[in-house]
């Protein structure tokens, strides 16, 4: 095949990606997706730095209170809020404490159950109404902010006075427009990858936050 | 009427059916299933109907209609959020006439109009660029969709109002391209095509070249076909043939129009205005990479995104509405619940059921219905 117009290049890029034996145009895409990557990390978190310290105390206040998170999303969201529940169950950094932290879909059984047996839209509800008590956390993934099982699971934690967190993409969805977390963190972009790649950033650096404002109001208790 | 009676005649029609058939046949005694034949474009789907072809193709083989209606395709948060630009004060919103019945979450254009807002339907992007030049008080932007077929025009309106110096225009742009969508179907594990109809529009501008990989890489042929009857009976003779030889090219039946490197006037205009989106969201189907345009920054004034507030709203199809289903081949018009009754062409539910060139619009104006002997048995 002999090398395309430049112009059809550029409307079509597999016509240059689609060869194997041109890795130039796959490391250039590849440092693309990087540096869009990049971009949108830094903007985000240079123009939302105040949220996630707010979100971060919330957090801190429900563990101080002996409260539980508990986390939910759809997909490779469910991924980041099972990642979410380990980071804080099972803390890397040596010193830090376990928080309990609870990944609503980590019962397969109970999962397809309620999916089964009542619909897929009540999956989040049951299991919180099932768990969650005054004073506890919920924490929702979802890179549009529409998904019917969130919103439901939403709802219902503002009804059992538990404290909700949303961590979503794009334009937030329903989730956003009507206000069904009091602590919403949007990342406003349309990729969803590069959307779930800051989604990572923010709960590592919400994680971090937590436990260095636990450990400070720990150190103001013992003096 | 030259270029018409010639690729209307039944006997040539004839002749090439009979060799269809014979073709068709011989290839489905190797196979447990019929020859799946996508046709890409909206067009041929109509064409497709409006003349018949759908009930003098052989049973051993079927067509699958594709995704190359661009409304059909257009995503209902970009309606609202077209919606959303005509409401804004000022702004004179301006579009195809089919581009206004698209439904979104909250209505279509048309029904903005009727709420007051200043929508007005043109025939082509200079249209809207001469009521620009009329209104110089007034925002005008163009809701700018379709293909790489349109594209040309709307880049081209694009430097006329640059040359001018109008700055009271501006375009909503929801151009995507053909191909990248082609790409994605064939990149999809449960794909069962057997070959393309090509478009014959698109291809006016690309030329044929874009297409190779598809012969070359994923072993599928592709004929790009006229639109007349005869056009699409020769290509799929055409096709058909390579496939009872086990040949995998991209054939063009459409020489007439479309030649192998494009039209380079037309690629100039859309090199010089436009880049590639990352990706785009496509109704039914979801989001494609590098599957849409937007604006060069050069031309950030021309472009509605930047000069006004646009919600970008994402609003999931309604459940009712199996477009997706349709859309992707899993089921036939006719098979989705709201076919016919909750969703007609004087009331569209789904985005199919809006344009002429969709494939529930074609299924409902020309196609057959179910036969009795269809239907599912009752006791």
């Amino acid at each position: 095949m002999n090398e395309p117009d430049a112009r059809l290049g550029a409307l079509y890029p597999h016509l240059k990606t689609a060869r194997a034996t041109d890795p130039e145009a796959l490391l250039d895409s590849i440092r693309s997706k990087a540096a869009d990557s990049c971009a949108l990390k830094q903007q985000y978190f240079a123009a939302h730095a105040g949220d996630l310290l707010a979100a971060a105390t919330a957090i801190a206040d429900v563990f101080a209170g002996d409260g539980r998170m508990f986390s939910m999303g759809n997909g490779g969201s469910s991924c980041d809020a099972a990642h979410f529940a380990v980071e804080f169950t099972h803390p890397v950094t040596v010193g830090r404490p376990s928080l309990p932290t609870m990944h609503l879909a980590d019962d397969t059984a109970l999962l397809t159950a309620i999916g089964n047996d009542v619909g897929f839209g009540q999956v989040y509800l049951r299991r919180l109404i099932a768990l969650a008590r005054p004073g506890d956390g919920v924490i929702a993934f979802s890179t549009s902010g529409n998904s019917d099982n969130l919103v439901a699971a939403l709802e219902q934690a503002a009804r059992m006075d538990v404290q909700t967190f949303a961590v979503l993409g794009g334009s937030g969805g329903n989730i956003r427009s009507r206000q069904l977390a009091r602590h919403i963190l949007c990342v406003e972009s349309d990729s969803i990858h590069r959307v779930q790649e800051v989604h990572v950033a923010i709960y590592h650096v919400l994680w971090d936050l937590v436990h260095t404002l636990l450990a400070d109001r720990r150190g103001a208790q013992a003096s | 009427m030259k270029y018409v009676d010639e690729f209307r005649d039944p006997q040539l029609a004839r002749r090439a059916l009979d060799e269809i058939v014979r073709l068709a046949d011989a290839v489905r005694k190797l196979r447990d299933r019929p020859l799946q034949i996508m046709e890409v474009c909206g067009g041929h789907t109509h064409a497709i109907f409006r003349y018949g072809l759908q009930d003098l193709i052989p049973p051993s083989m079927e067509f699958v209609h594709g995704p190359g209606c661009p409304v059909c395709v257009l995503p209902m948060g970009r309606v609202d959020d077209c919606i959303a630009l005509a409401q804004t004060p000022g702004v004179i919103l301006t579009t195809f006439g089919d581009a206004m019945r698209v439904p979104g979450s909250r209505g279509s254009l048309l029904q903005a109009r009727a709420e007051g807002a200043d929508v007005r339907m043109v025939y082509s992007p200079a249209d809207a660029l001469d009521l620009a030049r009329r209104h110089p008080d007034r925002e005008v932007v163009f809701f700018a969709l379709g293909f790489e077929t349109t594209m040309p025009a709307t880049a081209l309106t694009v430097l006329q109002a640059e040359r001018e110096g109008i700055h009271n225009f501006s375009l909503f742009c929801n151009h995507i391209t053909i191909i990248a969508t082609i790409k994605a179907m064939l990149d999809s594990p449960d794909l069962r095509l057997d070959g393309f109809l090509g478009p014959g529009h698109v291809s006016m501008v690309i030329g044929t070249e874009p297409y190779e990989f598809i012969a070359q890489h994923y072993r599928k042929p592709m004929v790009i076909a006229g639109f007349e009857p005869l056009d699409i009976l020769l290509s799929l003779q055409m096709l058909l043939e390579q496939i009872h030889s086990g040949r995998c090219e991209v054939q063009n039946q459409y020489a007439r129009v479309v030649a192998r490197r494009g039209n380079d006037p037309a690629l100039d205009a859309i090199n010089s205005v436009y880049e590639l989106r990352e990706f785009f969201e496509w109704r039914g189907l979801g989001s494609i990479d590098a599957s849409g345009v937007r604006l060069r920054s050069t031309y950030a004034r021309f472009d509605a995104e930047q000069k006004f507030s646009v919600p970008s709203v994402r609003i999931p199809d309604p459940k009712a509405c199996q477009c997706g289903e349709v859309l992707k081949g899993v089921i036939k018009p006719w098979e989705c619940k709201q076919f016919g009754t909750a969703c007609t062409p004087e009331q569209p539910l789904g985005a199919l059921m809006v344009s002429s060139e969709g494939a529930c619009a074609a299924y409902y104006r020309f196609g057959k219905r179910r036969s009795l002997s269809e239907e599912p048995a009752t006791i």
